[in-house]
């Protein structure tokens, strides 16, 4: 049988600021009891090397404003970077499966990234697996979003892809940043139905929360049928944790990873730093690599200390039929969309960057195509901490899009640079693995 | 003058050393069974080309006795009781068949987290009293951040059974790893007896010899640590001899270059790495008998290729192999069979010894396989360096692949640039030679190459190193080896320039203890970090680990070889 990845990055040299929950301490206790178990010196588990991501990885995704350096610092690029090492081990057949352990996380940034949002600068998982779609053809994607916010980030970055299924359960957004996850969020027109979410109500216990993985996630995955599970896995549904206020434990957590049995798990949130990190994460593990975990648990933790109440689970109940529907339907509703769309869909958002403290405007418009999921104009603009304003102009190409949205986005970017309205113009184009900046104050482009 | 002497698997080297040269070296067979006997053998012809014995200063041994009880089994029969708390499962602590488990347990913060269990303890002790154990290790999970569980079990079984040893994993080692401890302990208490049976004959052989040296046991770290010393931690004492080649590498060179240590021994090539002129250590510590231990050790790799390797023809494959096991010397040094060393002699036309027994014997085979004995020699010297070449790169591999856990430490990481090869052992000057211009890298054989490993023994420095944990917040401040330490001031002000100062006063402190008091100021820090604990958006407490220690060295008067 072969081992466990496990790629423990603690970046016990970076904080966001000293007493931020994300900072330097976080994983300690986690290095601690990860290191005095013994569990990397196992046979079924292999630690790896982390190694930084490059400008590309991070273009193949985002549209960073105003460039690379401006925000994105070499911490981040090694979390990012970690990704990459442990998915080509997977794709090497050197492990089974594999846990990123690392910091900071990703899965609030989205494709325009002009500062950090949800303590996150750029989407750790998203990089990961455009990096494997390019790289070695992995066509169809499932990510499991298990941390307690929604992934908000992940999930605008996949929402127009009908080839990555995205499965978010989390606090519900009334309660908890980022204030969305609705049950109403289910993809773009052409990408309707894999994007799915499930909102609980705060203090949702084990029993809830697998009664969704049992009933929902695991029946919509045997239907998906993806090359690729990735559990964004994030920690802070633990009932210790001081962020959010859920009743999830290690043992549930185990459980969870067990039975969705991802090939590759990625550390999300999770900032209860010692009474929950170093036990869940012993316990995706263990579960990973198939290691009884009987005897793992929390320390102050009972056996029927947490009761989930009828009345969540009705409600958990009514919510996983109307979501199972909503997936079964997807094609008829993406074919209905497409017979009586406009040419371009459009769509005006305001995105807050919590950290940050900056508000992002954007226009978007997604062509209607017969065939693929369309090419994404993103039109944003942000005023920065440093006083600027930036307009920029992004065109995302997919790497599944038809070759004449592959064309039209590539003439889209010439026009655009032609037209001088914008601070920055970007073309994101996956299929040819070019990633170019337009900048008109000075006429250069930057290639990535 | 100094003396050191290494006893190998093949051979038995000693040298005197004096100022800036090797006064005399003598190489025995080593004979297995009496690992003393050979030892004085060599020591006694030593002492003989020396006019007055009076002016030996100190003798340094480094042997391979720790390795052998291991290896068969001769140790003493010691029970394995853990506390291994909450996590994974006990099957994974099976470390022996005598492997017992006690419920309690103690957290990463030194905080117990579940009590013991008396009765079980007495139970689990009247057990062990029948079963007529003389030994117990008694190790838990994180006793390295609080060790009163190990202390509590240990007392009540010293009143069932009084007449038991009984050793504690925080007494062994107080680096994170449950598992490594408690192998560690598990080994100490297994081989202490006759490690002291050893220790004991030594110092009466060396008394009836007149000789008023100190006596110093070369570790698998590179240091030496004087006898009594090892009496605490004979497990340190692993893998010596290989860490003599390298630091005998290191007295040959004595610069800063990248390099990969080839010592090729009669029947294994043992290889080492230094960067920038220093040693690299195993990141997982010491491998003995396929187990992980808190053994600092080199990072080493062991390869069943020597000089004495004998040459075969497989009837099966119809191929010409090289056999692991040594059958006895070249045939070129009158030995009964084609090895290594003869290809080399005859395909290089090196002239060693007696060119036509290399030649005659190399016929043999080349019959066999039906090929001439150039085709013969130039197939074995292909494997030769295809194994060697496949190991350094490995090890290369291994070391740019250390985990990280600091931005810092992956930004600045770059692959291994190799410098050059030093070749070490008698066959080394015939095959490193060839291997570093395969390898397009220079390479070093000096005068004293056969022998650096009994140099490397005679002239390196004693080692030490303390660590010390302190957590303001929790009131712990521990040293290993030390065990608790009273904080100068109040904890809570600690900061990292406090830490480190206390660090390096107990080192100083213990190095005094230990009469190795020269060497107290040669410390470096070797490991370093501070986290501030913060709960609710504010300071509530520091935690640090601070680890000095004496690297290993030269004693102060060595200053390079002259031949």
């Amino acid at each position: 049988m072969k081992p466990t990845g496990v790629l423990f990055f603690p970046a016990f040299d970076w904080a966001i600021t000293p007493t931020h929950p994300e900072r330097e301490e976080r994983l300690l206790y986690t290095r601690d009891q990860l290191f005095e178990e013994g569990i990397m010196d196992l046979p079924q588990i292999r630690e790896y090397h982390p190694r930084l991501a490059s400008p590309a990885d991070i273009a193949r995704v985002h549209f960073v404003v105003p460039d690379l350096d401006s925000h994105i610092t070499e911490a981040h690029l090694v979390a990012a970077g970690s990704t990459l090492v442990v998915a080509d081990a997977y794709m090497n057949r050197e492990i089974k499966n594999a846990f990123a352990i690392i910091r900071p996380p990703g899965h609030h940034a989205m494709s325009v990234s002009h500062g950090n949002r949800g303590f996150c600068n750029i989407n750790n998982e998203a990089i990961m697996i455009e990096y494997m779609r390019k790289k070695y053809n992995i066509k169809r994607v499932a990510i499991i979003d298990t941390d307690v916010h929604h992934g908000d980030g992940t999930q605008e970055i996949y929402y127009n892809d009908p080839d990555v299924l995205f499965i978010s359960f989390h606090q519900d957004g009334r309660t908890l940043y980022p204030g969305s996850g609705f049950t109403s969020e289910l993809g773009g027109p052409l990408a309707w139905g894999t994007t799915i979410n499930i909102p609980l109500l705060p203090r949702t216990t084990d029993e809830g929360i697998h009664y969704v993985i049992d009933n929902l996630v695991l029946p919509i995955l045997k239907e998906f049928k993806p090359d690729l599970i990735v559990n964004s896995a994030g920690q802070d549904n633990h009932y210790t944790d001081p962020l959010a206020d859920m009743r999830f434990t290690a043992c549930g957590y185990a459980i969870l990873n067990e039975k969705l049995a991802p090939d590759i798990a990625v550390l999300e949130g999770g900032y209860s730093v010692e009474t929950a990190l170093p036990y869940i994460n012993m316990g995706i593990i263990m579960a990973m690599a198939g290691i009884d975990y009987s005897n793992l648990k929390e320390p102050d933790y009972d056996p029927g200390m947490f009761i989930e109440s009828t009345k969540n689970m009705n409600a958990i109940e009514q919510i996983v039929k109307q979501q199972l529907a909503v997936f079964r339907h997807r094609q008829d509703v993406i074919e209905e969309n497409r017979r009586t769309g406009p040419a371009w869909f459009n769509e005006y958002k305001r995105i807050f960057y919590d950290t940050d403290y900056i508000d992002e405007e954007q226009k978007v418009r997604i062509s209607n195509c017969p065939v693929c999921s369309g090419v994404r104009l993103i039109d944003s603009s942000a005023q920065h901490r440093n006083g600027r304003l930036y307009d920029v102009f992004c065109i995302s190409i997919p790497i599944n899009l038809c070759p004449e949205c592959h064309e039209k986005g590539n003439t889209i970017y010439k026009d655009m640079i032609k037209n001088g309205k914008y601070d920055l113009v970007y073309l994101q184009d996956r299929i040819d693995d070019k990633y170019l900046c337009y900048d008109s104050k000075t006429d250069q482009e930057q290639s990535y | 003058m100094l003396i050191g002497i290494d006893v190998g698997g093949t051979y038995t080297d000693g040298v005197v050393f004096d100022g800036d040269h090797i006064l005399s070296s003598v190489k025995v067979p080593t004979d297995d069974n009496n690992l003393l006997q050979t030892l004085l053998q060599v020591l006694d012809e030593l002492l003989n080309s020396l006019q007055n014995v009076d002016q030996i200063s100190r003798i340094v041994l480094s042997t391979t006795l720790v390795t052998n009880i291991l290896a068969t089994g001769r140790g003493e029969r010691t029970a394995l009781v853990l506390i291994p708390g909450f996590g994974l499962p006990h099957n994974a602590y099976q470390i022996t068949t005598d492997t017992f488990f006690l419920n309690g347990a103690i957290d990463f913060r030194g905080r117990e987290i579940e009590g013991l269990d008396e009765n079980e303890i007495i139970t689990l002790a009247q057990q062990i009293k029948k079963m007529n154990f003389k030994r117990v290790a008694v190790v838990g999970k994180f006793s390295n951040r609080n060790a009163s569980q190990e202390l509590e079990i240990k007392e009540l079984f010293q009143q069932i059974m009084p007449e038991v040893s009984i050793f504690t994993g925080s007494q062994v080692s107080n680096q994170l790893n449950f598992p490594r401890r408690a192998v560690t302990t598990f080994y100490t208490a297994m081989i202490l007896p006759e490690w002291i049976n050893f220790a004991g004959q030594i110092e009466a052989a060396l008394k009836s010899r007149g000789l008023q040296s100190e006596i110093h046991i070369l570790k698998a770290d590179g240091g030496t640590m004087p006898l009594h010393k090892s009496l605490e931690k004979p497990c340190e004492t692993v893998f010596s001899g290989p860490a003599a080649s390298t630091m005998g590498a290191l007295a040959i060179t004595m610069d800063t270059k990248n390099s990969v240590v080839v010592d090729i021994g009669g029947s294994t090539s043992d290889l080492s790495l230094m960067i920038d002129g220093q040693p690299l250590y195993a990141s997982r510590g010491a491998e003995i008998e396929g187990k992980l231990t808190h053994v600092e050790s080199f990072s080493l790799k062991s390869v069943a290729l020597g000089g004495d390797s004998p040459i075969i023809y497989n009837h099966e494959t119809g191929k010409v192999d090289i056999a692991a096991s040594r059958l006895g010397p070249a045939a070129c040094f009158n030995g009964n069979a084609a090895t290594v060393t003869d290809a080399f002699n005859q395909f290089y036309e090196l002239g060693l010894g007696d060119t036509k027994r290399s030649n005659n014997f190399l016929g043999e085979i080349a019959a066999l396989a039906q090929i001439p004995i150039n085709e013969l020699c130039d197939q074995v010297i292909s494997q030769v360096f295809e194994r060697l070449e496949t190991e350094i790169k490995a090890m290369f591999l291994q070391w740019e692949n250390e985990p990280a856990y600091r931005v810092w430490e992956v930004v600045n990481r770059s692959p291994f640039r190799l410098d050059r090869i030093i070749g070490i052992g008698a066959a080394a000057g015939i095959i490193v030679p060839q291997l570093a211009r395969r390898l397009g890298v220079e390479s070093v054989i000096h005068a004293y190459s056969p022998v650096a490993n009994a140099l490397g023994a005679a002239i390196v420095r004693p080692t030490m190193s303390v660590q010390l944990h302190i957590d303001t917040q929790q009131g712990i401040c521990i040293a290993q080896p030390g065990g608790e330490v009273e904080s100068p001031g109040n904890l809570n002000n600690m900061q990292m320039e406090d830490a480190r100062k206390l660090a390096i006063e107990i080192l100083a402190e213990q190095a005094v203890q230990a009469g190795l008091q020269d060497y107290a100021q040669d410390y470096s820090i070797q490991m370093e970090e501070q986290f501030n604990l913060i709960r609710s958006y504010h300071r509530s407490g520091k935690i640090f680990d601070v680890a000095v220690q004496i690297r290993p060295g030269f004693i102060h008067k060595y200053k390079g070889v002259k031949i």
